[in-house]
């Protein structure tokens, strides 16, 4: 019986040399999907720490009326007490032929803003990063389950095997670590390969990447010899699928120096697109994100910034510095990727793990009194690309921007829908392990017909 | 005419006797395979919206439709589902496929109406176990039977071989050849102690012709050290070690986990008996002494996982039982007959266990360290808060200067007499402010206005402060009182006041050295008295005494609440504290002794409990063979696979018990088997027959994990240190030569390599590990730093004359074997032709398959 398991265990990639059934055994070769697929690649910008929606793309003139009163609703759980209602120190305004409108900290954004869906209506479990995080990238609660991306190479293999399939750009560490990126109980190769693409140097980018001490033609020299030995040992003892996949893993191992070093290197972008992205290490992942999905490349994600970022529970305005590192970059990648004919099959999804409340923080330190505690029942994400309707909004929240009243979207409706864009049917992408079959959606996730193009 | 009718009244008599009416027909023939088969999922779970509790609820069917189109088989979803034959539609159940006349007798059901007796309603039954969940196989006793004749001299020696080889033939397989003696060498010496041979032991067990070769062999790696750093490794694996925990934003280390890892080593090595292991992890605590102090350190099993009592519930069901009763948090298991109230009976003894910090020196020692580190503590606090208050009365005075400042700055006044650093901070801020809409600086050349605001807003600051820390109690620090209702600044003035003040960053706010030469000798002469006293009580304070991550009982234990549908809002009854149903001979009886662990404990390491043995010997094979005679090592249950040799399980299982649940007597069972040697062979008509070699015909090609392939490269370079245990060591460190076990694992991010060779994520038990073949691990073997030197050292260490004689004794230490014609031509080529070569030829010995994989 050839189990997946055993399957993992071999991996021929695709050379001419290996027979057909070899390379049909690669677990990292592109898998048909379900049903036809809208979409091929996802870039996942993540602007960890949670962005607040009332100060982003959730515009509440009540929010402004009653701005410094208590809120005339029930409050509702977030992390810490709140006190009474603050208005967004941000104006907003209409954009594009959609005229959806955008806070005064994201223009650009704004003038890609017909490209996007921003659904309104989003919500979590958890007032809490750590749970939040864990299920706007693993689909659940605890770790210890595969992320998103782990699980889109796992069921669609990936286009271009000199490169890794499922790529996390971070400047330092969001907070929680690898575990938002790891492959849980799928093998270990669909795990997120993690770049701190705040380094500038590409050995520090992939290790191993770079031998240090021998040049091209002594390393092939090397690797002849090894080959020699490794082929021999099968003609001795009989061939061995296992063996051979080694051969031609090394094989690609060997081409990957070049091809990953030119993939992560955005130098050798025109200066003119390099200008468009703007400057810092989220412009620098934007760009590389998108010279990786044109390589073949499944899975990009981009986080904003080491730790958490956009956490402003002192002081709101902060969101103004950030969105100015981000705003750029973001619009740059859309316009960029349209340039490069791969919008329409690449999602970009732009989120945070959760939202900010309409009401100020009131934490008990005595020092905060302008900035917004975490709020998971309603928040704003933004998805672009890959089959999804552009220049609409979905869902609303009530009155204040607290709470998603109409059309809500929980996080693995999201996953589900984005899976279906990729061809995957989020119920029969599975993996059996310890007895059980899990998913990224686990029990839950409905598809939203309404924000994808028929 | 008569006849007619008496055959006829017979036909009916007869049917009647069967199934009469088509309710009786149901009650006979359908009813028991949809209890069977689907109202685990499909009563009060609902699984999928389908409830098959009446006709009403199965022709509504669920989310995608009704389950049952009254007397049309073919478009009945329940009938399609579980023919499994539809594209779309789910094939049921999960656990197999029906027998023919099973879906025929469904089928026949629909045809006929669906018919469903209203006073056959289904109730969900909660809790109850079947007499057929009672009798599936891992239940059952042990069960020690008598291994089947074999008529061939080979295989009939041993138990072990007795029970493979009639499976073999039952299976028409023929065995393979024996192993060359070398390569079973290096084979059981990698898997006893995860170290390749040395040329010297591979000699003198090549010169040993006497019967006992083996066994002395065995003996003797079973008697090394390095046996019990291998194994325990596969333990540390189920029991999910790390030598951190996973922290939102820092590393939070366990800095005394390394004594657990350590302990678990010498339980190894000591042949500590199994059940002994088992009762030391889960409660060492509550045990008589000696016993106690013994296995204490075992109790870092829990004391790893402070806050996650369901992860514990899962850890210790999984990892000692084979049972996944976590799966029964939310609803009783859809598969295995363990009711929702086995989890919260067990989480009950959880939630009664809090963490212990076990000081392992004396008392005194322990109480001078906590009293030092609290000086120490204490005086970095009266250093900062000095600090503090001198900032801030440093930045009043300056605030009472501003209209000076602001002149100097508009050059109206001369800034003799200012601080020239204050004045480029007032310079730079009023000229950022002015890039803005500031509501405070819309005059900046109005410095005597500016002054009042500055004065007058850092008054109201103060004055909001104290009266929103009357209102907190006194207490900034965050807490219960945090519900207070506080008084804040308006916004545009605490932003303004943050410019100003703020700690971060702001106009007039020294800190550290800086703050320095704003104070007086006096003020000065106090912070130096201060920081030097920290400084003295921060050096000489010593390391902190050793201690255990343990457990003990709570003050107060409690029974936990059910919990309806896992949600915390929800809490259903009290579930009394005790053992697993379907373990418990009766009804389980509820724990009386504190929070219940030890009678926890006993009741895993019982010998009345079959799974406990059956899971651990297991465990043991598959770590032998590359899998398991169960293949699902933590999942003995419906869902996981069935033993594919059950005697065989048995009868270790027995041996297991039998031998004083001696772990090194199931490796002797298993090492010195004739199974065990076998060579790895091809052999096609086997390969048709049983391709994933489930039944052994031959050896299974293992590639070395991760521990064990770094340990190897260190012994092929000859820098292998021996020397173990105590806290661990960062495997990216240049001069960490111990083996791997010895390295630092870590759940908030697992070290590079270890994470590149698939070691697992020690954030939940594992039971066993991925093996992946991908480009970016032989991107390591060919450009790592510690891959390229241990080349450099393997070349170092080769003095034979020649090339040909290093090249011999390469292979020798590498691969326990000499090479052949080919590979030494190959060798001697390329040592000929380049430069450098030496180091880069051993390097290429090392990154190759032969070096990776041990047949």
């Amino acid at each position: 019986m050839i189990t997946r398991r055993n399957l993992l265990k071999t991996i021929g990639a695709g050379f001419p040399m290996t027979a057909f059934a070899q390379m049909s055994a690669n677990p990292a070769a592109p898998r048909q999907p379900h049903f036809t697929p809208r979409a091929k690649h996802v870039i996942f910008l993540f602007l960890n720490g949670g962005p607040s929606q009332v100060d982003t793309f959730d515009p509440k003139p009540a929010l402004q009326k009653f701005h410094g009163k208590p809120m005339p609703t029930p409050n509702l759980k977030s992390e810490r007490k709140t006190g009474n209602l603050l208005g967004s120190p941000f104006t907003f305004k209409k954009y594009g032929q959609s005229g959806i409108e955008v806070s005064e900290i994201f223009p650009e954004i704004g003038s890609v803003i017909d490209d996007f869906c921003v659904i309104r209506s989003m919500h979590t479990e958890r007032p809490n990063h750590e749970p939040s995080l864990l299920l706007t990238n693993c689909g659940q609660r605890l770790p210890g389950h595969p992320s998103m991306g782990s699980w889109i190479t796992y069921g669609l293999g990936t286009e271009n095997q000199n490169l890794p399939g499922f790529v996390v750009l971070c400047p330092g560490l969001p907070v929680l670590g690898p575990i938002l990126w790891t492959s849980a109980y799928l093998p270990g190769l669909f795990q997120g390969t993690y770049i701190p693409n705040n380094e500038k140097e590409i050995d520090k980018l992939l290790p191993n990447l770079r031998n240090g001490r021998y040049s091209a033609a002594e390393q092939t020299a090397q690797l002849g010899l090894l080959q020699k030995l490794n082929r021999r040992q099968m003609e001795r003892e009989g061939a061995d699928p296992q063996l051979e996949a080694g051969i031609q893993s090394m094989e690609v191992a060997f081409r990957m120096q070049t091809e990953a070093a030119d993939a992560f290197d955005i130098t050798r972008e025109p200066e003119k697109v390099r200008a468009s992205y703007g400057d810092g290490d989220f412009a620098r992942g934007c760009l590389m994100a998108a010279r990786l999905v044109e390589r073949g490349v499944r899975m990009v994600q981009v986080y904003y910034g080491d730790d958490q970022p956009w956490d402003s529970h002192d002081d709101i305005l902060d969101h103004r510095r950030l969105a100015r590192t981000a705003d750029k970059p973001i619009a740059a990648l859309i316009r960029d990727l349209k340039q490069r004919g791969l919008l329409k099959e690449t999602i970009v999804v732009v989120t945070g793990e959760f939202g900010r409340t309409p009401a100020t923080e009131v934490s008990g330190l005595v020092k905060v009194q302008n900035g917004r505690d975490h709020n998971n029942h309603g928040y704003s994400s933004l998805v672009a690309g890959g089959g999804f309707r552009g220049g609409m909004t979905y869902g609303a929240t009530d009155d204040f921007g607290f709470q998603a009243v109409e059309n809500p979207v929980d996080v693995h409706d999201l996953h589900a829908t984005m899976l279906h864009q990729l061809g995957l049917d989020h119920k029969r992408l599975t993996y059996r392990y310890s007895g059980r079959d899990f998913r990224l959606t686990d029990v839950h996730g409905n598809l939203i017909q309404a924000i994808i193009e028929s | 005419m008569n006849w007619v009718l008496s055959t006829a009244l017979l036909g009916s008599v007869c049917f009647a006797a069967a199934a009469d009416t088509p309710e009786e027909r149901f009650e006979t023939k359908v009813r028991p395979i949809l209890a069977k088969n689907c109202f685990a999922c499909h009563t009060a779970s609902k699984m999928g919206g389908l409830a098959l509790t009446s006709r009403e609820s199965v022709l509504a069917g669920g989310k995608s439709g009704p389950a049952v189109v009254s007397g049309k088989p073919d478009e009945s979803r329940l009938i399609l589902a579980v023919r499994q034959g539809d594209a779309v539609i789910k094939a049921m159940p999960m656990t197999g496929k029906l027998k023919p006349d099973e879906i025929a007798a469904l089928e026949e059901w629909v045809r006929d109406g669906a018919v469903w007796p209203a006073s056959a309603k289904v109730q969900a039954a909660t809790g109850q176990i079947t007499p057929e969940q009672r009798a599936f196989w891992s239940f059952q006793p042990v069960r020690k039977g008598t291994p089947p004749a074999v008529a061939n001299s080979e295989w009939s020696r041993q138990p072990v071989d007795q029970f493979i080889y009639a499976k073999l033939r039952e299976r028409g397989l023929q065995p393979a050849p024996r192993a060359a003696r070398a390569t079973w060498l290096r084979r059981v010496t990698f898997d006893l102690t995860g170290l390749p041979p040395t040329p010297e032991e591979t000699d003198a067990y090549l010169n040993d012709k006497s019967s006992q070769a083996e066994a002395k062999v065995v003996d003797r790696l079973l008697a090394s050290p390095r046996y019990g750093e291998r194994w325990a490794r596969h333990w540390l694996d189920v029991a999910r070690y790390s030598d951190d925990r996973l922290e939102s934003q820092k590393e939070l280390p366990h800095p005394n986990a390394f004594r657990y890892r350590d302990w678990v080593i010498a339980a190894f090595n000591n042949d500590m008996p199994y059940s002994e292991f088992v009762l030391g992890q889960i409660a060492a605590d509550l045990l008589p002494e000696p016993q106690r102090t013994k296995l204490l350190p075992g109790l870092t099993f829990y004391g790893l996982s402070p806050e996650q009592q369901d992860e514990r519930v899962d850890a210790t069901t999984r990892g000692f039982l084979g049972l996944t009763v976590a799966c029964a948090q939310c609803h009783d298991h859809k598969f295995d007959p363990i009711p929702q109230t086995d989890f919260y009976a067990l989480q009950g003894v959880f939630n009664s266990t809090v963490v212990d910090e076990v000081p392992l020196a004396p008392e005194a020692e322990v109480a001078a360290w906590k009293a030092h580190k609290k000086r120490l503590d204490d005086k970095e606090a009266e250093l900062r808060s000095f600090q503090d208050e001198q900032a801030m009365i440093v930045a009043a005075m300056l605030a009472a200067q501003t209209k000076d400042y602001v002149a100097a700055v508009a050059g109206t006044r001369n800034p003799d007499g200012l601080d020239p650093e204050t004045l480029k901070r007032w310079r730079e801020y009023l000229d950022l402010a002015k890039q803005h809409d500031h509501p405070y600086l819309d005059n900046p050349r109005d410095g005597e206005k500016l002054q009042t605001t500055v004065l007058a807003l850092l008054a109201e600051k103060k004055e909001i402060d104290q009266k929103n820390l009357i209102r907190l109690g006194g207490s900034d620090a965050r807490g219960d009182l945090s519900g207070t209702e506080l008084l804040s600044l308006d916004r545009a003035k605490y932003r303004f006041y943050n410019e100003l003040f703020g700690a971060r960053k702001s106009v007039l706010h020294f800190a550290g050295k800086d703050l320095d030469r704003w104070l007086g000798a006096l003020h000065l002469r106090h912070l130096a008295a201060l920081r030097a006293g920290a400084e003295e009580l921060k050096k000489t304070l010593p390391p902190q005494y050793p201690f255990l991550h343990a457990v003990k009982d709570s003050d107060k234990p409690k029974n936990a609440n059910l919990l309806i549908r896992g949600s915390r809002d929800n809490p259903g009854a009290e579930v009394p504290r005790r053992f697993v149903s379907i373990l418990s001979p009766a009804a389980p009886k509820p724990y009386t002794q504190g929070s219940g662990r030890l009678e926890l404990a006993r009741a895993i390491a019982s010998i009345e409990n079959p799974l406990t043995p059956r899971v651990m010997v297991n465990r043991i094979w598959q770590h032998h063979f590359g899998q398991g005679i169960v293949r699902t090592p933590s999942n003995f249950g419906q869902l996981g696979e069935r033993p594919t040799h059950p005697e065989l399980l048995d009868y270790l299982a027995a041996r297991f018990v039998e031998s004083g649940w001696s772990v090194k007597a199931i490796h002797r069972e298993i090492v010195l088997s004739r199974a065990y040697a076998s060579a790895w062979a091809r052999s096609a008509a086997n390969e048709e027959k049983d391709a994933a070699n489930l039944y052994l015909w031959r050896a299974n090609r293992q590639r070395l994990d991760v521990e064990t392939m770094r340990d190897a490269l260190l012994a092929a370079g000859g820098n292998l240190e021996q020397a173990g245990g105590g806290p661990p060591l960062r495997l990216t460190d240049d001069k960490n030569f111990r083996r791997t076990v010895y390295g630092y694992r870590s759940r908030r991010k697992l070290d590079g390599t270890l994470a590149l060779f698939d070691h697992p994520n020690p954030n939940t038990t594992n039971e066993q590990r991925n093996v992946t073949n991908v480009p970016l691990q032989r991107l390591y073997f060919l450009n790592n730093p510690f891959v390229m030197r241990q080349g450099a050292a393997l070349a170092a260490r080769l003095n034979g004359p020649t090339d040909e004689a290093r090249i011999r004794q390469a292979y020798r230490l590498l691969f326990a074997r000499q090479p052949d014609a080919a590979e030494l031509r190959a060798g001697l080529a390329f040592l000929k032709s380049e430069k450098d070569a030496w180091p880069r030829y051993a390097q290429a010995l090392l990154a190759s398959n032969e070096f990776l994989y041990v047949d």
